[in-house]
């Protein structure tokens, strides 16, 4: 019984870093030259939420910190900065998982909201405390709504492809068992 | 199970705490080093970017060409017109080709009368793009070539049309440009007929606009804007694109590169024009000062010659 189970949290944790680093590659995919008027979702930053929310045991926080760090490396982003925030804001939601397994899915939905707008709005805090150079702020905002809308989809997928779904109460015990 | 729940926290909550902290304070403080010491930071990005890219290129490169596919195919709902439109504009093209090869010639005879000796150093690397920046708020490409095919920063990238950006960012096999149109991108330009010299202020828009003009009222939509080699930043005279007025009355540059499809890039080698500094020595010769440095000079431009030869 342990043995399958131990086996799976393992495949389930590599699958969150294997699904992170193929939305990286399709970020990194020489398509888009030009410069464009809208922002897509920020699609790691919606996963690694619904993850963290609804099942905390397969998304450890060095491999949060990992994933993150690597998008900063690759995406051109200041190193450090975003990743540091999204640790943050994940450690947060972690913490809040169990308060909101028994709620409906839009009390998830808010405190998420939260999570991202202290993300991105933390992060242009920070660049603009060390005098980074930042882009404009309604691509921020845009970024902002689009990852806010994309939530929903990115849960519903998540759910159906890859089983993350709520806590049933009986869980609990074997989550405790395991950690 | 609440109970349960509340003895596991007890022994793991701490500790998991201290992690996450020690694993936020990792990154705030790698990105205070990378904002006090920047370029250490930005060649170890480059190192892990070296690594990581070229080994996804096998499946980077299918899927890219089948995107294209995809949009190459809704582009054949209009084939006919586009047949229409092409083949007036070959018909235009002709004429120009004939002129061109009349001036060409032209411009020959007369560079052969003045016996003008035009840069032979100014020769180039073509690279494939691997990448792009992945986002939305930074512009830029990777190629397939860096230190190892003698890539250096600063280098200027052209398609076959005109001016693309410059490299910064240099890894043991690739390389990355930032675009003119990144918002970090200042290039210095000179608007012909009038001379004007101006900055090309890179804004994360597909035409950036002309900053630092002296007198905007020479400069008429539709002259050409080229490198003026000011600051030793690129070689003069290459091609950035054409003035055009937006909506608001600002000028910008209509950029002669094809953006929609950066395939291939050619870098260019620049090896930096000889400043003459002084003037004295040209007359009265120092011979402790003058007489080491000829044969020097001699040796290092007979070298390069034989390099490109």
């Amino acid at each position: 019984m342990a043995e399958p189970s131990q086996s799976r949290l393992w495949l389930m944790r590599a699958a969150y870093v294997g699904l992170c680093t193929l939305i990286i590659l399709f970020h990194l995919l020489p398509l888009e030259t030009t410069p464009r008027r809208w922002v897509a979702p920020d699609l790691l930053l919606a996963l690694s939420f619904v993850w963290v929310t609804r099942r905390p045991d397969l998304v450890p926080i060095l491999s949060i910190a990992f994933v993150m760090l690597l998008a900063d490396l690759l995406l051109q982003r200041p190193p450090g900065a975003w990743a540091a925030l999204t640790v943050g804001a994940c450690e947060w939601l972690r913490r809040r998982g169990p308060a909101l397994r028994e709620m409906p899915f839009a009390a998830e939905w808010g405190n998420v909201a939260v999570a991202t707008v202290g993300v991105i709005l933390g992060y242009r805090l920070l660049l603009g405390l060390t005098m980074t150079g930042q882009a404009a702020l309604s691509l921020s905002m845009i970024q902002m709504m689009m990852t806010l809308a994309a939530y929903p989809f990115v849960a519903l997928v998540s759910q159906f492809v890859f089983g993350i779904r709520k806590f049933a109460p009986g869980e609990v015990n074997a989550l405790g068992h395991r950690t | 199970m609440a109970r349960d729940r509340n003895q596991s926290e007890d022994y793991t909550g701490p500790l998991k705490r201290l992690l996450s902290a020690v694993v936020i304070f990792c990154l705030i403080a790698l990105f205070l080093v990378w904002r006090i010491d920047s370029p250490r930071v930005e060649r170890f990005r480059a190192n892990v970017i070296d690594r990581v890219v070229p080994s996804f290129d096998w499946a980077m490169a299918p899927v890219t060409a089948t995107v294209n596919l995809i949009r190459d195919f809704q582009s054949y709902q209009r084939i006919y017109e586009q047949n229409q439109e092409l083949r007036r504009e070959l018909q235009q093209m002709k004429s120009w080709k004939e002129a061109a090869l009349q001036l060409e010639q032209e411009n020959a005879r007369l560079l052969d009368l003045n016996n003008v000796r035009l840069d032979p150093r100014l020769t180039y690397v073509t690279g494939v793009v691997l990448a792009d920046s992945g986002s939305p708020f930074r512009q830029s490409v990777l190629l397939n070539v860096g230190a190892r095919d003698g890539i250096i920063d600063g280098w200027a990238t052209m398609d076959g049309l005109g001016l693309v950006g410059r490299i910064s960012g240099v890894g043991q096999n690739t390389s990355r440009v930032i675009l003119l149109t990144d918002t970090t991108s200042r290039i210095p330009a000179l608007i012909q007929p009038s001379g004007q010299q101006a900055l090309i202020v890179g804004d994360n828009t597909s035409a950036p606009p002309i900053d630092f003009l002296e007198n905007p009222d020479l400069v008429r939509p539709g002259d050409r804007v080229v490198t003026s080699g000011d600051g030793g930043v690129f070689p003069p005279g290459l091609v950035i694109g054409q003035v055009a007025q937006d909506p608001g009355g600002r000028l910008r540059v209509r950029l002669s590169a094809d953006y929609e499809r950066l395939e291939f890039l050619r870098v260019l080698r620049d090896h930096g024009t000889r400043a003459i500094s002084e003037t004295g020595a040209v007359i009265v010769q120092e011979t402790d000062a003058a007489l080491p440095a000829t044969p020097d000079q001699i040796t290092d431009s007979a070298g390069v010659e034989g390099d490109n030869g």
